[in-house]
């Protein structure tokens, strides 16, 4: 008896230390966007923690800046963009290399997830050198490109799963019915992706929002983002208004999270 | 199936198959052209065949260094992060769903919503001058004065972690999740303790996730130069810093496209040898 309280104590003990590992794993997770939200409201210009006290001020500076105004207008125009490129293209790409069995088909599935395994300093050079010769440097349908290059193996991703447990019978059943091809697919078809398609759009969103790797390289004075003005903005000073920058962008991403969850699990596209 | 609709996937795909085409295979393939191009003094490409760039990142240890540095560095950032998200995805998976689930979850994927540079800046503002770490290391007495902790290697590897980890606790929250609880009971029922049951039951079954983790994160940390580079500084010996320095201030194209395809080749092979590692060591856990 006295044996099995013993053990039950240690074995108490070991999942108390595991718990606090646990913690701490997830308190280093969270840490530095907790203190970038919370700097972000610092009264004064330095980037002291915790702050000595509460405004606004840093938000009025960067929601004021014409600088800051543009760089806002160019991530929401290259998300608009980015999004309906990469759904478009992925989705249909998920669907054929789900339902098809064509030769070559595991050859093109890895092709279409083959920018997620490259290095991201080597995808960003090719494109320098290649936007270079075309012109597309600095420019916004360069960014554009970019944006959806690296985004889209994430929506073939995540449309993937959807498609995979797709079960053939329905379509066929709808064909039997007499719908056609291009019928089947929109009334059948893409509302069962739908959940899939959904994740990928979130993922696209958030990527072309937060892209900097590529972006930092093929941008210009006239195309800077929204996260690259931060990363030059960092390399010099530190002052609470990046701060304020990054709580924005980061308040941008959840809201377009938490829509999303209302409507997908993104958990199982990641 | 008929002959028509299996061809019919293909159709699907081609949109796709052109995009890539045009804006990832076709630049790499000028990038490697690129790599073997001679350089006037100016560092611009002329026409011609030369293995010059390769011979200088092969001989200088400014790059070859820089490979193995970074080699070294991906290592130990895709060691401590198995050994961080084990912990972290245990917890997760073990949660029954409700309020705090989605709120570990969501604190897991946090990191992944959110633009590296603002995951980076974070760091930038924990580890600076008078940044909270450096309050904690004074107010302790650990320190006399606050120690000089950004543009040094430790923070690197710290932000880099940071950044990578949620790569790591997914695919092992989902191996962890997967298991089958009667095996746990089965374990304990034969008399062997939760702790035993945890490292002779649990953490063999999880190897998956832990193989799947470790490789991702492994791969990632190979390519990864804006987090180094914010948090460390242009002077961080990482290949991917070195290129972005060849391409920012150096101008010398070729030398940069040279080092990436080795970085990329280096990345390859050590990926395979260590997927290879990992399949026989499994092999020989489950005999």
């Amino acid at each position: 008896m006295a044996e099995r309280r013993r053990r039950f104590g240690y074995d108490r003990a070991v999942g108390l230390l595991g718990g606090a590992c646990a913690a701490a794993v997830f308190l280093f997770l969270i840490a530095p966007l907790v203190v970038l939200v919370v700097s972000s409201f610092n009264r004064d210009a330095s980037m002291a923690f915790p702050p000595s006290g509460l405004s606004l001020r840093w938000y009025a500076e960067v929601l004021g800046s014409p600088d800051w105004q543009v760089s806002f207008r160019l991530s929401g125009i290259l998300v608009l963009m980015v999004v309906p490129t990469t759904v478009v293209i992925g989705t249909l790409a998920a669907y054929g290399l789900a339902q098809g069995s064509f030769p070559g088909r595991r050859l093109l599935q890895g092709l279409a997830l083959s920018p997620l395994m490259v290095p991201e300093i080597i995808t960003a050079l090719g494109l320098l050198y290649y936007f270079h010769g075309v012109g597309l440097i600095n420019s916004v349908p360069g960014l554009w490109l970019a944006h959806s290059l690296v985004a889209l193996p994430f929506v073939v991703r995540a449309v993937m799963v959807s498609a995979a447990n797709l079960d053939p019978a329905l379509e066929r059943a709808a064909t039997s019915l007499g719908a056609g091809r291009v019928r089947v697919f929109f009334t059948v078809t893409l509302p069962l992706l739908r959940p899939g398609i959904i994740a990928g759009a979130i993922l696209a969103a958030v990527t072309s929002l937060g892209e900097v790797a590529v972006t930092a390289l093929v941008a210009g004075a006239n195309t800077t983002t929204v996260p690259l003005r931060i990363f030059s903005a960092v390399q010099y000073q530190l002052d609470p208004s990046m701060a304020a920058v990054s709580t924005l962008l980061m308040a941008a991403s959840v809201v377009v999270m938490v829509i999303a969850d209302r409507f997908a699990r993104i958990s199982e596209a990641l | 199936m008929t002959r028509a609709r299996r061809w019919a996937g293909l159709t699907y795909v081609a949109p796709l198959v052109v995009f890539l085409t045009a804006l990832f295979l076709v630049p790499l393939v000028e990038l490697l052209r690129l790599s073997f191009s001679p350089v006037d003094s100016y560092n611009t490409a002329l026409p011609g065949f030369t293995l010059d760039q390769y011979k200088r990142v092969f001989t200088e240890p400014y790059f070859y260094g820089s490979l193995l540095e970074t080699l070294a560095t991906a290592l130990l950032v895709a060691t401590l992060c198995v050994l961080l998200a084990y912990p972290a995805a245990y917890v997760l998976a073990r949660r029954a769903p409700g309020t705090m689930r989605t709120l570990l979850f969501v604190i897991v994927i946090s990191p992944l919503l959110t633009s590296v540079v603002v995951r980076t800046y974070g760091w930038v503002v924990l580890l600076s001058g008078n940044g909270v770490v450096n309050r904690l290391l004074v107010a302790t007495g650990l320190r006399d004065e606050p120690a000089r902790l950004l543009t040094s290697y430790p923070s690197v590897v710290i932000a880099v972690t940071h950044v990578l980890l949620p790569f790591a606790i997914i695919p092992l929250t989902t191996a962890l999740g997967g298991l089958d609880h009667n095996l746990h009971r089965a374990s304990q029922t034969l008399g062997a303790g939760p702790v035993r049951t945890f490292l002779r039951v649990t953490v063999p079954l999880s190897l998956p996730g832990v193989v799947t983790g470790a490789l991702i994160v492994f791969a990632l940390a190979m390519g990864i130069y804006i987090t180094p580079l914010l948090v460390g500084g242009v002077t961080q010996p990482l290949a991917g810093i070195r290129v972005y320095d060849q391409v920012e201030t150096v101008f010398n194209y070729p030398v940069a496209a040279a080092l990436s395809f080795a970085l990329l080749a280096l990345t390859l092979l050590s990926t395979t040898l260590l997927a290879g590692g990992f399949r026989i060591w499994e092999r020989r856990l489950h005999g």
